[in-house]
């Protein structure tokens, strides 16, 4: 195996009934990539992302992480390999504190799950956690207040801070910028680049957005139609033909434009 | 110093039920000495009623525990308040057991039937949850009622002659019983609220908020959720055998969805997910039912019922749930309205 690939799918596939949502999908993501996985609406992102995770159950094929099939692994088990997932519509306790979401994500890892008697702040090291990775996901100001009351695009960063906070080695990040407002995109693009440079995490991320995807991954898959169409650097990508004609159109590019 | 100023109204409420018992001996005229002896009067009326809503107070707080705090909706939960009390009463009448082995075996089967409920966990959510749970309290409450088991369970009459020890007997030993119902009570209340904030608790409030996101965080649910169905069956259970203890009959309606839906009503008036709404509401619930039933008689349950629909209308969040969001916006305004009052009030007097 090769050691350089963190986690790889093989003929991964998935059928509704009649339609092939996900057709026999093989593809690696090496260690210490921003890999992204683009594509047009209903080209199958999302579904292959959940049969990465277990959300959704594959009808053939396997997900390989660092040399093990944990294709069929209970969902609560993927935590503890070291993947954390993001969703596209935002998944976050709404009527906990901020710090409360994240003391949470930190404390699942933890020895301390059962320990019925103790109360929670008892165990300082999930609280000190919790509040470094506000600080990186710049929350720290909201900390108190209930995450369901924070703006959409804060709730998205409380998200990430939430797969952050057990310190993962791979994150999967399914269109983190999704319906958040044009203005704060940017920052969210930055969070994500500076997670990566700083601790040296894989990313793969389903992204809508062309200009983030092309300004900063390593490796770009485009899907159509529930199979892979190209896999290539975003210069390759953007220079592809047949991703040119059957997909982007002449449209794409005026939104990398925009994007740059 | 600290305990005393974050539990100040429970302290005042634990200050007053003790004394309870001997406040209403002196404002009825009875001497001390006759109410000790558990000479029937005011003071021993209003223990037994005390005693009601304490035990009401701790099958409210287990089911607030379920549903309020870990969101899982159960309508069999009288089935862990009636298996209590049955285990309690069989044990104590048919096995003659001591009642130390007999709580002993009230735990034991508050735990069992916790892992009862947890089979079908992992398989059913929600309302389907709920439903399946009411098939279990269903079959229990058919199974009790059978002619097969008459000899021991009594049949739809109810498990009556229960021997009751010497020490607790609520008709002797009236104002003993009340104390130790009382400290139960404030026993549970205690544990739950250490429980809700150990790390196991707070995981529960996770899934109540939002499961799916629990388990992707790697908490595995499941054994979350069935630790709160153990404590929660093990109180219910416990307030079961004080039932059984206390009431001349226990009546295989204590299995009844009615009975359930009891502790849903006493936690909606006091606050779902409150845990001391529990006990507010259990108070409510009871003297509510008592106080109509004197005045009105028949038509007392059409009265009640129009309380709860106002109840529901105006204070949606329960009686703590409210207090709790609006008590500072309150506060303001009573200190708003205390300046205004003195600076208006004349100077120099």
């Amino acid at each position: 195996m090769d050691n350089n690939v963190i986690l790889e799918s093989e003929r991964l596939r998935k059928e509704f009934g009649a339609l092939v949502a996900v057709n026999d999908v093989s593809i690696k993501i090496r260690r210490n990539t921003i890999h992204s996985i683009i594509g047009p609406n209903g080209a199958g992102k999302t579904t292959f992302f959940n049969l990465l995770t277990n959300n959704v159950e594959p009808t053939a094929g396997r997900v390989i992480y660092k040399g093990r099939d944990i294709t069929r692994l209970p969902l609560h088990r993927i935590a503890h390999l070291g993947i954390g997932r993001s969703f596209q519509i935002t998944n976050i306790f709404p009527n906990l504190t901020v710090l409360e979401n994240v003391r949470l994500a930190c404390q699942s890892l933890g020895k301390h799950n059962f320990r019925l008697f103790n109360h929670y702040q008892h165990f300082r090291g999930d609280e000190e956690r919790a509040g470094q990775v506000l600080r990186q996901v710049g929350l720290t100001e909201r900390a108190l207040t209930p995450a369901r009351t924070l703006p959409h695009g804060d709730q998205r960063k409380l998200e990430l801070g939430m797969i952050l906070a057990p310190d993962p080695e791979m994150l999967l990040l399914d269109e983190p910028t999704a319906g958040m407002a044009a203005e704060v995109v940017p920052e969210m693009i930055d969070l994500i680049r500076q997670i990566h440079q700083t601790s040296h995490k894989t990313v793969l991320l389903v992204e809508h957005n062309m200009g983030l995807v092309m300004s900063i991954s390593d490796c770009i898959t485009v899907m159509h139609q529930g199979a892979v169409l190209a896999e290539g650097t975003p210069s390759e990508i953007a220079a592809n033909k047949t991703v040119q004609s059957a997909y982007l159109g002449g449209l794409g590019w005026r939104v990398v434009d925009s994007g740059q | 110093m600290k305990i005393l100023r974050d539990h100040a109204i429970l302290g005042a409420v634990a200050v007053f039920l003790i004394a309870f018992p001997f406040l209403i001996a002196l404002l009825d005229g009875q001497s001390i000495g006759a109410m000790l002896a558990g000479q029937s009067g005011n003071s021993k009326f209003y223990q037994g009623l005390l005693i009601e809503i304490f035990i009401l107070a701790i099958f409210a707080i287990s089911y607030d525990l379920l549903f309020g705090i870990t969101g899982l909706l159960s309508f069999g939960h009288a089935m862990f308040f009636s298996v209590g009390a049955y285990t309690a009463g069989i044990a104590l009448k048919s096995l003659k057991l001591p009642l130390p082995e007999t709580l002993v075996l009230v735990v034991f089967a508050g735990v069992a039937q916790a892992l009862l409920f947890s089979i079908v966990l992992p398989r059913v959510k929600g309302i389907t949850f709920a439903l399946v749970t009411l098939g279990f309290a269903s079959v229990f409450h058919i199974v009790i009622m059978s002619h097969e088991l008459n000899d021991w369970a009594g049949g739809d009459v109810g498990l009556q002659n229960i021997p009751k020890p010497a020490l607790l007997d609520p008709a002797n030993q009236r104002l003993t019983f009340y104390f130790v119902a009382l400290a139960l009570m404030l026993l549970v209340y205690l544990f739950y609220r250490r429980f809700v904030d150990s790390p196991t608790g707070r995981v529960c409030s996770a899934i109540r908020e939002n499961e799916h996101r629990a388990q992707m965080l790697g908490f595995n649910t499941f054994y979350f959720k069935l630790a709160a169905l153990i404590v929660s069956g093990i109180t219910a259970a416990l307030g079961g055998a004080l039932h059984a203890l206390y009431q001349p009959i226990v009546s295989p309606t204590s299995a009844s969805l009615g009975y359930t839906v009891n502790a849903l009503l006493i936690i909606l008036i006091g606050g779902v997910g409150t845990l001391s709404g529990a006990l507010v509401g259990a108070a409510a619930f009871r003297l509510l039912q008592f106080y109509l039933d004197k005045l009105f008689g028949e038509s007392s349950s059409f009265i009640l019922g129009v309380v709860y629909v106002a109840l529901v209308l105006f204070l949606p969040y329960g009686i703590i749930g409210t207090w709790r969001a609006k008590k500072l916006e309150w506060r303001a305004a009573w200190q708003a309205r205390w300046r205004a009052w003195s600076a208006a009030r004349p100077r120099g007097k």
